[in-house]
């Protein structure tokens, strides 16, 4: 997988810390998201993993 | 919510009670602990579990008379009970730590008198004086003993009375006879324990069993006096030590109520425990340490499992009934995060399948008890969306987009009303079209094509399931009250617990009576596997055999019944290891192929490739159906079926809704397909992120030329990468999904 352009504003994707909510509570986390228009990019790796994982606690508390 | 309308449910549980034995020993001598410890010759251990409910172990295993015994779960299965006072008597033998407990209590200024040196005064002033009460016995013989002196193993009673009152302290008058009561004016209380025959100074008449009061205010009594057996008079003796708490401090005797009473439970037999003979010791004295052990080891520590053996969730979740009803009540008190939900996986967990109370001997219903939770947790807005989003998201289209209803073509009235439940047209739309044929051929017939709200009850939606029945009403009435056909079990159960006046009559038993059917053989031999919302339901089961075996089939019956598929109570999504160790578990218990009845139960046999075949199948001399219908083929059978039966019934050309995006083909290898089909995405949802990124240009490229998109659901956010085809096509390379939201800045 080469790097990933918004495809709108043409800019290579950078992390950036972005808000996540999730039954009623926050979290930050660096994703990669368009410098320009702030476009997110949540990849496959990501949501069915570290996040997958945090939902899961969430919903066991 | 308050504590009792969890408890409620699981309140006559027997899980951890005492074991009958234990109940019938008025000592309450705990014989599953005591046993496990002897079988593993922990006699040090077990010792201390002796005399902590015996007072006198060595005496309790010269002359218990082992009420235990009637009562032994071995004699259920034939064979002798186990031979507790003798282990008892090994272990007496063999602890080698056997020094009382010396208790560093402060000394209480109560004094008590008891009347009689025998069995019963003696366990009654060691109790007491364990208790720190200053104790005094006055006895009219020269030692203690009483009615024991005479025995023949009187010296080894005389050692165990010497060793157990080693560490504590009371003033024993041997050779002083009490002739009147008046004699212990000075004494805060009296225990009169003077033997069989004895001096009861006129109060015996008067005496209170429970109590071990009597007519005197601060006189007691006990023992062979009133008629009590060796393990009795000492278990009075223990009574005696708690009721002088109370009497000493507020002068009322209270009754210690802190006994568990199974009442006429029987622990359930374990199916699988072999018989075993008793071991007969070896020497007269007894049993060897070897013979002990064994003998300790054919004790089946007789506890309720059968709930546990019956349910893989509860194996999974190791909670016992009573701690799972606390934590219903609990996690309706939680207040994160001060404090958490404990039980929310497990409530989503359960299949919801009433298995449990089948095997229950006092018919507790797990699943009740978690459904009454998930209603609860979803009126008080602490469910999870993700965990029911696709299940209520097919009932909107099963209830929207792929319902109807119609009256007989003939204008007359209706006899029947065919409601085939969301599943079976989306399964197969032939199982619908021909079985409404047969219907029409045989009476007056109306079609309803609806859900009989089973996503919304396991969501613990209850206002979704009441809109949906209020509709159900409104359409019965409108097709003149007449009699509903189910060709779904589920469909029927929850009508009949939730629609009780709507009559209704299974698909299968019209066909099973019907010379119109003559159904084709598919097996030589099958066993029918029955849903679990088929419990109870008869009517279906039997006239599902009734098919198969006119079919030619032979029949084998598998060894249990109505055992859940896996799919209810939509378990996948929040627990998708457990389901799929129960689909794989269901599909291996007969090796026979399955006759299956319900479209769901024939979806997680061909996942699992359980050579399987639906009835209607059978029935109507169909195409044995192989290979699972995806969701994208669900959609487009259950519009189908609607398009053609409207078509037939009233000539009108059904036009579906239909969105920009429905046109968009998409290519997928078929690990991809298998892969969405798995996480229960949807081409619907698939092609609407991909129209829209095309749309706005809102997504994302890579240097391969594959783009990525996401579309945010109320519940889900979907994800996906793909690239454009010279046809125009979208090659779907990824698709996914998250629960969290994220929110992008602007």
């Amino acid at each position: 997988m080469s790097e990933q352009k918004c495809f709108r504003c043409d800019k290579l994707l950078v992390d950036k810390k972005t808000a996540f909510l999730y039954l009623g509570r926050n979290f930050t986390h660096e994703v990669p998201c368009c410098p320009k228009c702030n476009k997110v990019y949540i990849p496959m790796s990501l949501a069915e993993g570290r996040i997958a994982d945090v939902e899961r606690e969430l919903e066991d508390k | 919510m308050r504590k009792e309308d969890a408890a409620i449910f699981t309140e006559k549980c027997i899980k951890g009670a005492p074991a009958a034995c234990m109940d019938a020993c008025p000592l309450m001598l705990d014989i599953r602990a005591f046993t496990a410890l002897a079988e593993k010759g922990k006699w040090n251990a077990a010792y201390r579990v002796l005399r902590n409910a015996t007072v006198f172990p060595a005496i309790a295993s010269i002359l218990c008379p082992s009420a235990c015994e009637t009562s032994c779960g071995r004699k259920q299965l034939g064979d002798d009970a186990v031979a507790i006072r003798l282990i008892e008597g090994a272990c007496v033998q063999l602890a080698k730590n056997q020094k009382p407990q010396a208790f560093a209590l402060p000394q209480k200024t109560g004094q008590i008198a008891v009347i009689g040196a025998g069995l019963a005064g003696l366990a009654a002033a060691l109790c007491l004086a364990q208790k720190k009460y200053l104790v005094t016995v006055f006895d009219k013989n020269s030692g203690w003993g009483g009615s024991l002196r005479p025995h023949p193993r009187f010296a080894e009673i005389n050692a165990d009375i010497e060793l157990q009152f080693a560490t504590s302290d009371v003033d024993f008058r041997y050779n002083e006879e009490i002739a009147s009561l008046g004699d212990l004016a000075g004494y805060d209380m009296v225990y009169i324990a003077t033997g069989a025959g004895g001096n009861d100074f006129g109060l015996l008449p008067s005496w209170d069993p429970k109590l071990l009061a009597t007519s005197a205010h601060n006189v007691f009594m006990g023992g062979s006096l009133t008629g009590m057996d060796v393990a009795a008079k000492i278990a009075q003796g223990k009574l005696f030590s708690k009721i002088s708490d109370s009497f000493i401090q507020t002068g009322r005797a209270l009754a210690a109520s802190d006994d568990i009473d199974i009442g006429d439970a029987i622990y359930p037999l374990q199916a699988d425990t072999p018989r075993a003979a008793r071991i007969e010791p070896s020497m007269l004295s007894g049993y060897s340490e070897a013979e002990a052990k064994e003998e300790a080891a054919r004790c089946m520590k007789c506890d309720c499992d059968n709930c546990f053996e019956q349910c893989e969730m509860l194996v999974l979740y190791r909670k016992k009934p009573k701690s799972i009803a606390l934590e219903v009540y609990a996690d309706s008190q939680a207040e994160p995060p001060m404090s958490s939900h404990t039980l929310t996986r497990q409530v989503y967990s359960c299949n919801i399948c009433g298995n449990c109370k089948v095997s229950c001997p006092v018919d507790i219903d797990i699943g009740a008890l978690l459904q009454f939770s998930r209603e609860t947790r979803y009126e008080e807005s602490i469910y999870i969306g993700a965990l029911h989003d696709y299940w209520l998201r097919e009932m909107d289209f099963s209830t929207g987009e792929a319902s109807f209803y119609a009256a007989p073509k003939s204008g007359k009235t209706c006899r029947y009303i065919f409601f085939p439940g969301c599943q079976l047209g989306a399964h197969n739309p032939e199982h619908v079209i021909r079985s409404y044929e047969f219907l029409q051929d045989m009476d007056e017939t109306g079609f309803f094509a609806g859900c009989c709200g089973a996503p919304a009850y396991w969501a613990g939606d209850k206002e979704r399931m009441r809109e949906n029945f209020e509709r159900i009403r409104n359409v019965w009435h409108e097709l003149d009250c007449a009699e509903f056909v189910f060709a779904c079990a589920t469909c029927e159960s929850l009508f009949s617990q939730f629609l009780p006046e709507i009559p209704h009559v299974p698909l299968y038993e019209l066909m099973a009576n019907s010379y119109a059917i003559s159904p084709g053989n598919i097996y030589e031999f099958a066993s029918v596997f029955d849903p679990c919302s088929a419990y109870g339901n008869a009517a279906m089961e039997s006239s599902v055999r009734a098919i198969a075996v006119q079919s030619g089939a032979t029949l084998y019956e598998l060894p249990e019944k109505n055992r859940c598929c896996g799919n209810g109570g939509h378990i996948r999504v929040a627990d998708p290891g457990l389901y799929n160790t129960i689909t794989r578990n269901r599909a291996s218990m007969g090796e026979a192929p399955y006759i299956v009845y319900c479209s769901n139960c024939l979806d997680v046999f061909l996942s699992q490739n359980k050579d399987s075949v639906h009835i209607l199948d059978i029935a109507l001399n169909l195409p044995h159906q192989t290979v699972r219908s995806k969701i994208h083929e669900r959609h487009e059978n259950a519009i189908n079926v609607k398009r053609r039966l409207i078509g037939n019934m009233n000539g009108e050309e059904f036009v579906p809704t239909t969105n920009e995006w429905d046109a968009i083909e998409l290519v997928m290898s078929s690990t991809l397909a298998d892969s969405i089909e798995e996480k229960l995405i949807s081409h619907g949802d698939i092609k609407e992120a991909i129209w829209r990124a095309e749309a706005t240009g809102d997504k994302l490229v890579d240097g391969f030329g594959v783009f990525r998109c996401s579309l945010e659901r109320e519940v889900l956010t979907y994800w996906t990468a793909y690239k454009v085809m010279e046809s125009g096509a979208f090659e779907v390379l990824e698709a996914y999904s998250h629960r969290m939201r994220f929110i992008r800045e602007s």
